[in-house]
């Protein structure tokens, strides 16, 4: 065998103490980056929802029979399928899902184009640039995640931040293509008539290369409208938290739902850029139209910017009151934070809620960028979470006691322990996001156990691995899962926990809520309702049993609130 | 005429290593053994010559003999690597960015092989794009590409765009372009190769009257010796990069200076190596068994000729039809077969000039030249066989005038 005589590189140090050093010594730059940044992007959306839906359905509809002229396809598609998108109650997301297509797409264009033009005027440029751009396409778009949460912590800035990484270099190849293209003839042409640069770049090469420039920049919208999804890991507002929390609850009608959407806006921008991209010829024909066209376009305009500030002004003072947390997409935690929000909601708070994936949630109210969570699973399934980050929050202590995580089986199964298992389920566990605190634990208990040498975890998202449980109770197989409760799967199947002798798995824990450092000073009335939040298993299972069963999340939890007002009102005192 | 252009020394090398190839282009290695050695290209290789004002001048040679390089280091679209260029007694070679744009926008313009237009842009704009970049009112740059137009019979079509134009009315937008920036000299890539030899005899035509009318200084590429006999005012011949011969047509022909040129000009005793099959032209048939009178007539006075060789279905030759036996044909209802004459002078095609020549001078119609089973290839007039003998070479084209 042959045998590498070095040692393993430690690549992924080197990475993680740039990144570091970068985060700490940028830290002003990003931090102003970050809050401009926000502050652009919820001045655009607050503008765009503040247009009713219907005048701003009209008006992009009025814009897409203008672009298509006689064909009448493209505008009752676009009216039909942004009255199908109002109608399903994802205005708002798509808003949110636009402007940050919109900023990602223009960063892209305002950096590619210009790179691009380099690229094509200077071979070395585009020999350095080449390969850095087949690095920025080929990398999976969730790595840029990582480094846009350490600098820009969560929310809409870092989903531009990763969305322009990955989707700005179609328009920069194009660029440099559709200017190479140009014949040299032509160009021989410009310069013999004593053209300079600049003019033989706006007389000739842009003019000619504008078509394939064109395409480039609807690829990048297109890449732009893919991240949006991967994003919302990161707390991108918009569709893509639909998609991305179906996935992870498995729900495909939602999912679905969400998906249309995207699909429907997709396709509304890439017929718009197609259409915008007309050829000489063509524009001399429509001469007569253009006029009025334009007339039209921008009459639309100036009525879209009325009604947004209009809307914007008839839109109530914000809230004194203010919270900011974070969750992660768990059925658990779905309840919990729902409750909490619907309840600060009914109590004058302006509650704000971002899903997040685990460790991202953590992260953030330790940075500070979130007032806190009531999600953290104590002491055993967030123990690397608490090591990493414990220093620097502040744990309130429990909201719910007795919780439990454990392997899980169907009652029928004859094991009752994990050192019982031999080589049921073809020797697999099904896991849930690869993250999760629980899932260490199992990682940890797959090494502790001499008869799980040669089992194998394999990761997969909290509502995959209950899809995965329902199927397997249906055909009556062998099926281990990592589960936790509260949990509604103990309420719809009959299952067992398997019994832990080595306490691998962590005893009973509780769930706890932790807030950042300083929310007591600045902002105590928050401080104090997280304080004083606490309910039952009994309390949580109920909520989740009725969102599983079809109700949605605020509903059920207003349910549940309505039920128990005087246990919530406490929470306020 | 006093000198307008004078080209000193003037080399360009392409590819790596420059240095290396310049030092043996200067102990004068040939342009292989540069490329063996070095890898670089030899495109021009030190020429001197000088361009007076007012004539054409004709750069011929074949492809890859360096004629195009060495007109664009005229205006120094490919950069010199050596040498002067003096016009007006300005070196052209050193001038600074600036300075070379002023010479590009008001001393030379440039016209192109497939025309170079701007597809983007109207006719009338791409006509005044010269004047656009020196930044004229636009007025006054309107005023004089209309005009420009107006001399190339072009006006009423100004607002299409090219590639809405024929081949030859795109060259006259070329040209007109051109002409706009009312420069003094006019380079001129192969302008007309792309057109077909009709279209072009006409451009021929009529850049010979534009010169007439303005004596520009102009530079003409090509690679076709008739053509630089009708428009050339001297002509000089490039081999390799480096010019063999400067002259007038008159000289070329009577006194080439090696056998590159001789071969060039096809300078050969013609008449005894020359087949019927070198000289003859496409013939222009009427199928007797189809065609009738008027179809026969018809095409007559489209291909401007009073005569046409009369072939079967299976294009086996037949004989002759003459415009006096078609009209008499029509005014009696007959069919071709009946007036058409079938006594005609027939060659085989491996036949000599030498042996033609008394048929030739016998026939008063064009000679057929017919293969062994009887199909016909085409014919032989007069005037080609002369010129074969005349040891000038034949124009293709070339219409039957018997």
């Amino acid at each position: 065998m042959f045998e590498l005589s070095i040692d393993k590189l430690p690549l992924a140090e080197w990475v993680s103490t740039a990144t570091d050093w970068i985060t700490s010594h940028l830290a002003v730059g990003f931090d102003i980056i970050q809050k401009s940044g926000t502050t652009i992007m919820n001045g655009v959306t607050a503008g765009l929802t503040a247009v009713p839906f219907w005048l701003m359905i009209i008006v992009i509809t009025l814009l897409a029979i203008l672009v298509s002229g006689k064909k009448i396809g493209f505008p009752i598609f676009t009216f039909l399928g942004l009255v199908l998108i109002a109608n399903q109650g994802l205005w708002l997301d798509l808003m949110n899902t636009v402007t940050l297509v919109l900023l990602s797409s223009l960063l892209s264009i305002i950096i590619g184009v210009p790179l691009g033009i380099w690229m094509a005027k200077s071979e070395l440029v585009a020999k350095i640039v080449q390969p850095i751009l087949d690095f920025m396409q080929t990398m999976p778009g969730f790595v840029y995640l990582i480094p846009a949460v350490a600098f820009f912590g969560i929310g809409v800035v870092p989903g531009v931040f990763a969305s322009v990484i990955f989707a700005l270099p179609p328009t920069v190849r194009m660029t440099n293509l559709g200017i190479r293209q140009v014949p040299t003839e032509l160009v021989e042409a410009a310069n013999s008539f004593g053209s300079t640069p600049r003019q033989k770049l706006f007389k000739l090469e842009f003019p000619l290369a504008k078509g394939t420039i064109m395409a480039g920049v609807n690829q990048t919208i297109m890449l732009a409208l893919s991240m949006v999804v991967i994003a919302s890991m990161i707390g991108a507002p918009g569709l893509g938290r639909g998609v991305l929390s179906a996935v992870q609850s498995a729900d495909i009608g939602k999912g679905f739902v969400n998906g249309i959407a995207l699909v429907i806006l997709a396709i509304i921008i890439d017929r718009f850029t197609q259409k915008l991209n007309v050829s000489p010829i063509e524009k001399q024909e429509n001469a007569k139209f253009r006029v009025w066209k334009r007339r039209v376009a921008l009459l639309s305009l100036v009525v879209l910017i009325i009604g947004g500030f209009s809307g914007v002004s008839f839109k109530n003072k914000t809230a004194e009151k203010k919270v900011d947390l974070v969750y992660m997409n768990w059925d658990s935690e779905i309840a919990s934070i729902n409750v909490l929000s619907e309840a600060m909601k009914q109590h004058g708070f302006q509650v704000k809620t971002t899903a997040l994936d685990n460790t991202v949630a953590w992260q953030t109210v330790a940075n500070g960028q979130a007032d806190g969570m009531v999600s953290a699973w104590l002491p055993n399934t967030h123990k690397t979470q608490w090591k990493k980050f414990g220093k620097s929050v502040d744990l309130l202590g429990p909201n719910l006691k007795g919780a439990k995580v454990g392997l899980v089986v169907p009652s029928y199964m004859k094991v009752n322990s994990i050192s019982e298992l031999t080589n049921q389920a073809d020797r697999t566990i099904v896991g849930i996001e690869p993250g999760a605190g629980e899932m260490a634990a199992v990682e940890k208990t797959l090494k502790s156990y001499n008869n799980l040498k040669d089992w194998n975890l394999v990761p997969s998202s909290s509502g995959a691995m209950t899809v995965a449980l329902g199927e397997a109770i249906k055909q009556h197989k062998d099926i281990i899962v990592t589960g936790w409760s509260p949990h509604w799967m103990f309420n719809k199947y009959d299952l067992k926990y398997l019994s832990d002798p080595k306490g691998t798995m962590g005893t009973e824990e509780n769930i706890n809520t932790v807030v950042r450092k300083g929310l007591k000073k600045e902002n105590s009335v928050a401080y104090k309702v997280l304080d004083k939040f606490n309910w039952t298993q009994k309390d949580m299972e109920t909520v989740m049993l009725d969102i599983q069963n079809g109700k949605n999340p605020e509903q059920a939890a207003d349910i549940w609130i309505k039920a128990h007002q005087k246990q919530v009102d406490a929470w306020f005192k | 005429m006093p000198v307008k252009v004078k080209i000193e020394h003037l080399t360009k090398i392409f590819g790596k290593r420059v240095k290396n190839a310049l030092a043996m282009v200067e102990q004068g290695e040939s342009k292989n053994e540069i490329l063996k050695k070095t890898g670089a290209t030899v495109g021009v290789y030190d020429t001197n010559f000088e361009i007076n004002e007012g004539e054409i001048f004709v750069i011929m040679g074949l492809s890859g003999s360096g004629k195009s390089t060495l007109l664009r280091l005229l205006n120094r679209l490919i950069e010199p690597t050596s040498g002067k260029i003096y016009i007006d007694g300005q070196d052209v070679a050193t001038l600074n960015k600036e300075d070379l744009l002023k010479v590009r926008r008001k001393t030379m313009s440039m016209v192109f092989q497939n025309f170079g237009l701007f597809p983007h842009r109207t006719i009338l704009e791409n006509t005044e794009y010269g004047l656009e970049i020196q930044n004229i009112p636009k007025e006054e740059r309107r005023k004089r590409a209309e005009n420009a137009l107006e001399n190339a019979n072009l006006l009423d079509f100004k607002n299409q765009y090219p590639n809405q134009l024929s081949g030859g009315m795109q060259q006259r937008v070329g040209l007109a372009r051109a002409l706009a920036n009312d420069p003094e000299i006019l380079l001129m890539d192969e302008a007309f190769s792309a057109l077909d030899p009709l279209i072009r005899r006409e451009m021929q035509d009529e850049l010979l009257e534009l010169q007439a009318k303005f004596q520009k200084t102009i530079i003409f590429i090509s690679h076709d010796l008739n053509e630089a006999l009708r428009i050339g005012d001297r002509i000089a011949i490039m081999k390799d990069g480096k010019i063999i011969q400067i002259g007038t047509g008159e000289e070329i022909l009577t006194h080439p200076a090696n056998d590159y040129v001789k071969t060039f000009v096809e300078d050969v005793d013609r008449a005894k190596v020359i087949t019927a099959e070198n000289i003859m032209i496409p013939a222009l048939t009427t199928n007797v068994d189809v065609d009738g009178p008027s179809v026969a007539l018809k095409k007559m006075k489209t291909e401007e000729v009073s005569s046409l060789m009369a072939v079967d279905k299976k294009r086996h030759f037949q004989g002759v039809v003459t415009s006096e036996q078609a009209l008499a044909a029509r005014k009696s209802n007959q069919s071709l077969r009946e007036v058409m004459t079938t006594e005609v002078g027939k060659v085989g095609k491996e036949t000599l000039v030498s042996d033609i020549l008394p048929i030739i001078y016998d026939s008063p119609t064009p000679v057929a030249v017919v293969d062994d089973k009887g199909y016909l290839k085409g014919v032989l007039i007069r005037g080609s066989v002369l010129e074969a003998l005349a040891d000038t070479p034949t124009e293709t084209g070339e219409k039957i005038n018997v």
